[in-house]
């Protein structure tokens, strides 16, 4: 089940969902409208699941930047955003989504005792101008069956990140050998 | 509600869920982490016609991976059976992965209960990246449900390796013309 404005409302004021910086005026009706950091990762040469990959840090001018389709941008989220007591999954929204942006490549997921400010994962359709602060997309807060654990608990890779994190498969496949 | 970790292995063994082959160290606080498969599929044909079966070449991952282009579509497969007569599940691309700039699948994250084989995975690239056999690529997790069950009884039940799509079989008979 997908919590709704007041109950999202009630579990900040009650401790179990924690948003930073938080701004009443971005809950909507079933989410938590967020919105896009400063700063980009460009990846724009050939990846390996191996091996880090190479990127070019770059800060988006308050002028804002052009993303290119065939890049792929990693990004963060403005707010660090966390819960022990329930699962979110972090979206694009229809604004951003019909403007060509993929926020994240398919993995929406926070697990419950995530509380970090959001790696994306960016793609553009078309060349699109970006704005460092815009409203980028939706979280959701789901509740959860069963005996919860958390996040903070497992030997975990981005349990405590706190900006953008490029992908650490790489910690799993030593010398590229399974 | 989404299940918790502890609650998605008490299920894998007491039956009310299946993964197998099912590993402990892969479950998370919400979901299960699923390894890519060692078979690939791509569509041999420049269009792919959703009204016909479509011809499609087969290749194995190497042991030193394989490079996946952009511009591609290719249809991987989960190494393990995944499935559930009482809960949802759905299946969305690991961070890890998704950081690489690898689509795990398009459009359909979404399965059905009673739904059980191994899951295709619909690959597709921002960035040429090299993929290895056995990595965890995916995270399935499962959602309770409310209502009676009916469960799944479609064309690819049971499935065993990457499925091309089917659409074809629903479609009303055409009769076989030259293009």
């Amino acid at each position: 089940m997908i919590l709704t404005r007041p109950a999202i409302r009630a579990a900040l004021q009650a401790g179990e969902i924690t948003i930073e910086p938080y701004d009443p005026a971005r809950l909507s009706p079933n989410a938590y409208d967020w919105r896009l950091g400063d700063t980009l990762r460009v990846c724009a040469g050939e990846l390996d699941a191996a091996t880090p990959t190479a990127f070019v840090e770059q800060v988006i001018p308050a002028t804002g930047l052009v993303l290119k389709p065939e890049v792929l941008y990693l990004g963060v989220t403005l707010e660090k955003t966390g819960s022990e007591t329930y699962a979110q999954m972090l979206n694009g929204d229809r604004t951003i989504g019909t403007l060509g942006i993929w926020v994240h490549v398919s993995a929406p997921l926070g697990h419950q005792g995530h509380a970090i400010r959001w790696t994306l994962e960016i793609r553009a359709a078309k060349p699109v101008r970006v704005y460092p602060g815009m409203t980028f997309g939706k979280l959701v807060f789901l509740t959860a069956f069963g005996t919860p654990t958390s996040y903070q608990q497992q030997l975990s890779k981005y349990a405590d990140t706190d900006g953008i994190d490029i992908s650490r498969l790489y910690e799993e496949i030593p010398g590229g050998v399974l | 509600m989404i299940l918790t970790g502890p609650e998605i292995t008490a299920a894998a063994r007491d039956g009310r869920l299946t993964i197998d082959p099912f590993e402990l160290e892969q479950v998370n606080p919400n979901s299960y982490n699923v390894r890519l498969g060692p078979t690939l599929l791509t569509y041999a044909d420049t269009v792919i016609d959703s009204y016909r079966p479509n011809l499609t070449r087969e290749m194995e991952i190497g042991t030193d991976g394989h490079v996946l282009q952009p511009g591609e579509l290719y249809l991987g497969h989960t190494l393990e059976q995944v499935g559930s007569d009482s809960f949802v599940p759905l299946l969305f691309g690991r961070s890890s992965v998704g950081r690489l700039g690898l689509f795990v699948e398009i459009t359909a994250p979404i399965g059905d209960i009673g739904f059980h084989g191994q899951w295709t995975l619909m690959l597709s690239p921002v960035r040429p990246l090299r993929v290895y056999a056995g990595m965890k690529i995916a995270q399935i997790m499962f959602f309770v449900s409310t209502g009676e069950i009916d469960p799944y009884e479609g064309k690819y039940q049971a499935a065993t390796g990457p499925q091309p799509s089917r659409y074809w079989r629903d479609v009303a008979p055409v009769k076989a013309v030259a293009s």
